[in-house]
């Protein structure tokens, strides 16, 4: 029962002919953005269903102890109750939560995660009872009569800490506090260092962070009384959670429903593998009634990511040319939850060396648990942590040289005649011009101009500085043994009316990639905009996709949709050349016609001929079959799993790229940061919608800005998370911010059917980057060396203070 | 419980409610206006913003019983006979707006914001909306809505 709302589907509110040029590349606003205006979009919690009951979950107040007892007898007798579920009981009604990507698959430790822990808590805020009632405020209410008794453990919070020896062992059965460790080596990092002309030794620390939608997560499960399971979620990944919910509670995936209703942003946090999922489900079926758990934003702030140290050397000579890097990176991914998030430390060592071409380098990533907070997938997946390391790193040797360190970029980054580029982990980087995006960016902030006047405003005592940094992102990624898929699906349908409708395996979570699934349909079968209506986010209704994540939507959803929708055109070009007496080759599809190519009055509607394959098939010999529906799916080129004589393998199909410029000013006494400016030189190859991938970047790149300056969570010395609200965890302000100044530079990928790469991650990585050498570089005459992030007020106090404590040398 | 008596999008409700209790959750759940969202627990997020008499205000922050006797408007009652607002139709062509979810907060606050000031410089817009938060657009692309609804011209 959605009431005066519908769910993920919309249609376009204007009716248009295609825009000269077709649809593909043209400013398309939200095809369906009517419904967002006017408030008629069904969001997770305006979903109400008959008899609708609420959960609320109990969360240890401690970070690492061991549950003695629970006891929940009053909270069973409280008002409103309907049932409650306590971790002793959790195993007669669930298996552990299937990993999103499971350590065991890369040969890493794994552990059992139920959704209410069991015998002992990992981190502050694991959920260890739950309580469902008439409503939420009783469910609530109830939870402060669950009685629980903890053995109190000393919790390791640091991952330094858990690597020491005789380190205490948080995980039972493991025999240190170590998941994986993985290493990228190429040549003789030791033997290169010792050889080159300079070596800069030195420390970067990246900080806890977590991406926030502003809708936060929801879960509701019911048992029909066919007993088969729906469940609806603000989640990303439709089908592969319908598995993992079949894994966990072992009921047939052909009987599980998923549902993803409109999003409110998805941003990696609406991965699943969250306790949450298979808990409403379990609840559901104790009471027998549809159960609802809506996320608050105490509980969305316990889900963190991207916390590493990085300790590096990196050897350079005199020209310039950084010949080795040597780099170990500590990633403390919390809790090991089962959600993605840890799996974004691997993406930070096998991103490296970037878009450089650095010919040695030994780089390893430890993945250490600690009683802090689980990992989640944050936009970007652990490529900030590669990009804003590597960036530091170029800006140091062109200091330590005293070059410019647009120079020393020029010099050291990939050449546009040497794609595909086979990288020192094993990526293979599909094409781009990153010297002539390096070009225009210097033309867009007028870099001379700025220089010069930074070198005033520096006489005046006022500290302006400039921040570049190139940002590559690979996208899509396809992770063997997973499901992290590279392909994905379309079904594309024209019914007897002419009407469109595509239904899709991908899911928008607020990236708009329905607008531009309809888009390039309606170019393959000439329908204008209005005529088509998407559905995503059902596995029901759609065919079989992964959703989103990984900026795979247009690479494998809308490349998938052009050839389902191409199966369309050529059924309705077979009907329109029979009924105008006419070739195939000669009819084309346009402006809802189809009409022969150079004699524009032998045209028929396009529906006229849709009704005519649906209604007069056995009349009319040799016309197309009906129906007219078609499902494909598309697998990119470029991934190879099949191991090289390094074993690695290459799971991104494309290599989207950015070069990014601020301008910032920096107050030393307060330790604030303005940010004047914002450039960005974006190449993600062919653009369906520049507007959308506009947004896109704007949005990555302010929040990359907010990543990097104000958000981070904060623990005290006994594990309890600090930045529980929106009034801790400081993410942007419009105020805080300028306009975004976007330059698009367009190689399409020679690995796409439409030369499309992934958009949509990219922006966060280069805001990371580039705000840290910005503060970096407006501080220089200062002495100060930003060593870590954010660069928020008392950080950047701290690390003025350190350089004049020693003497200004940074 | 208290009688009050609330003019929504130009609609008289009598209801009875506690007196405790948020206006946003009279708004969705008694009167069915999902159309305001709930973003955060701590007036932080702006996604419920609403007008009252006119004015925008977070209506977690207002108790039901504090709005008896006034005029609200939401973003459902904002189109007028399917014509949807200057401000609606700005974020529309402006692409102001991505998942949506602080949208209707974000749109209720430019209405307010340019009743006040109908020719507000980018600092004066960007100032007016810092009591709601955005995840997708970086500001970028409301800020040129609200330009575009007060008529201006749209900075690049």
């Amino acid at each position: 029962m959605l009431a005066s709302t519908e769910l993920q589907e919309g249609r376009a509110i204007a009716a248009t002919e295609a825009p000269a040029g077709g649809y593909v590349g043209a400013r398309e606003t939200k095809h369906n953005g009517d419904l967002f205006l006017t408030g008629r979009a069904a969001y997770f919690n305006d979903i109400v269903l008959p008899k609708m009951s609420h959960a609320a979950v109990l969360r240890s107040p401690h970070a690492h102890a061991r549950i003695k007892s629970i006891d929940a007898s009053a909270a069973e007798a409280s008002a409103g109750v309907l049932a409650t579920l306590t971790g002793a009981q959790i195993k007669e009604h669930t298996g552990p939560i299937p990993f999103f990507i499971d350590p065991a698959v890369f040969g890493g430790k794994t552990r059992d995660n139920f959704p209410l822990a069991v015998d002992k808590v990992l981190m502050t805020g694991q959920p260890v009872a739950a309580v469902v009632a008439e409503t939420a405020a009783d469910a609530e209410a109830a939870l402060d009569l669950i009685k629980v008794d903890y053995d109190v453990l000393e919790p390791i919070l640091e991952a330094d800490d858990a690597l020491k020896d005789g380190a205490p062992i948080i995980n039972d059965g493991w025999d240190d506090n170590v998941v994986i460790t993985l290493p990228f080596v190429e040549g003789d990092a030791e033997a290169a260092l010792a050889e080159a002309d300079h070596v800069i030794e030195d420390t970067f620390e990246m900080h806890r962070l977590s991406t926030q939608p502003i809708e936060p997560r929801g879960n509701m499960a019911v048992w029909e009384k066919d007993g088969s399971l729906t469940f609806y979620g603000s989640i990303q990944n439709p089908h592969p959670l319908r598995l993992h919910l079949s894994q966990a509670l072992g009921v047939s995936e052909s009987a599980i429903r998923v549902i993803a209703p409109f999003v409110g942003g998805g941003l990696g946090l609406k991965m699943h593998g969250h306790p949450e999922e298979a808990l409403v489900c379990v609840l559901a079926k104790i009471v027998g009634r549809p159960v609802k758990w809506l996320e608050d934003r105490r509980e969305t702030l316990l889900i963190g990511g991207i916390e590493q140290t990085h300790r590096f050397k990196v050897g350079f000579n005199n020209d310039g040319q950084i010949v080795a890097i040597h780099n170990r990176i500590v990633a403390n991914v919390g809790m090991l939850g089962s959600a993605p998030g840890w799996g974004m430390a691997f993406l930070s060592a096998l991103g490296f060396p970037s878009g450089y071409k650095v010919p040695v380098t030994d780089v390893s990533v430890q993945v250490v648990s600690t009683n802090k907070g689980i990992w989640n997938a944050t936009r970007g997946y652990g490529k900030q942590g590669t990009n804003v390391v590597i960036e530091r790193m170029v800006d140091l040797v062109a200091r330590h040289l005293g070059m410019d360190r647009i120079e020393v970029r020029r010099k050291n980054m990939i050449e546009k005649d040497e794609f595909p580029y086979a990288t020192n982990s094993g990526l293979n980087i599909d094409s781009g011009d990153y010297h002539a995006a390096l070009d225009k960016l210097e033309e867009l902030l007028d870099y001379e101009g700025l220089k010069r006047e930074q070198a005033k405003l520096r006489e005046e005592g006022r500290y302006l500085g400039i921040g570049i940094t190139f940002e590559l992102t690979p996208e899509s990624a396809d992770i063997p043994g997973t499901i992290v898929g590279g392909f994905d699906s379309a079904q594309v349908k024209m019914d007897p009316s002419g009407n469109v409708t595509i239904l899709s395996g991908v899911t928008t979570p607020g990236s708009g990639n329905d607008t531009g699934l309809a888009q390039i349909v309606a170019d393959e079968v000439g329908v204008t905009i209005d005529r088509i209506s998407v559905i995503q986010g059902d596995t029901d209704t759609c065919p079989y996709g992964f959703g989103n994540y990984s900026g795979r939507s247009i690479v494998s959803g809308g490349n998938s949709a052009v050839l389902a929708a191409r199966d369309i055109g050529e059924k309705i070009r077979g009907g329109a050349a029979l009924l105008l007496e006419a070739g195939d080759e000669d009819i084309e599809l346009i402006d809802n016609l189809a009409r022969v190519a150079g004699a524009p009055d032998r045209a028929i509607p396009i529906a006229a001929v849709a009704e005519t394959i649906y209604t007069l098939n056995f009349a009319i010999p040799g016309i197309p079959e009906p129906p007219l529906e078609s499902t494909r799916v598309y697998k990119p080129d470029n991934i190879r799993h099949t191991p090289d004589e390094k074993g690695r393998i290459q799971p991104y199909p494309t290599y989207s790229y950015a070069m990014h410029g601020v301008v910032v000013e920096v107050d030393p006494e307060t330790g604030a940061v303005d940010i004047k400016r914002i450039g960005i030189v974006h190449d993600c190859g062919t653009m369906i919608n520049p507007l959308f991938i506009e947004g896109q970047m704007a949005g990555a790149m302010v929040m990359g800005l907010g990543n990097g300056m104000s958000e981070e969570l904060k623990y005290d010395e006994k594990g309890t998370p600090l930045s529980t609200r929106f009034k801790a965890y400081l993410m942007p302000r419009a105020g805080d911010v300028p306009a975004v100044e976007l330059v698009h530079q367009i190689t399409p990928s020679p690995f796409t059917l439409l030369g499309t790469k992934g958009a949509g991650e990219a922006g966060v990585g280069g805001g990371m980057s580039v705000i840290a050498n910005a503060v970096d570089d407006a501080l220089a005459p200062l002495g100060v060396t930003i060593r870590e992030l954010p660069v928020s007020p008392p950080n950047v106090l701290k690390a003025i203070d350190e350089a004049g404590s020693n003497g200004g040398r940074g | 419980m208290r009688p009050i008596e609330l003019t929504v999008n130009g609609s008289s409700h009598e209801l009875e409610v506690e007196p405790r209790e948020l206006l946003v959750y009279v708004l969705r759940e008694r009167l069915g206006l999902t159309g305001t969202n709930i973003g955060c627990d701590t007036s932080s997020c702006g996604a419920c913003t609403v007008l009252v008499e006119g004015e925008s205000v977070k209506s977690c922050t207002m108790l039901a019983v504090q709005a008896d006797g006034r005029e609200i408007t939401t973003i459902e009652g904002l189109a007028t006979n399917g014509e949807l607002h200057a401000v609606q139709q700005a974020f529309h062509e402006q692409h102001a707006l991505q998942c949506g979810f602080c949208t209707p907060g974000f749109v209720m606050a430019t209405v307010s914001l340019l009743d006040e000031n109908g020719d507000p410089s980018e600092q004066e817009i960007r100032e007016g909306l810092e009591g709601n938060l955005c995840r997708c657009t970086g500001y970028h692309n409301i800020v040129r809505a609200v330009q575009s609804a007060a008529g201006q011209e749209v900075s690049a």
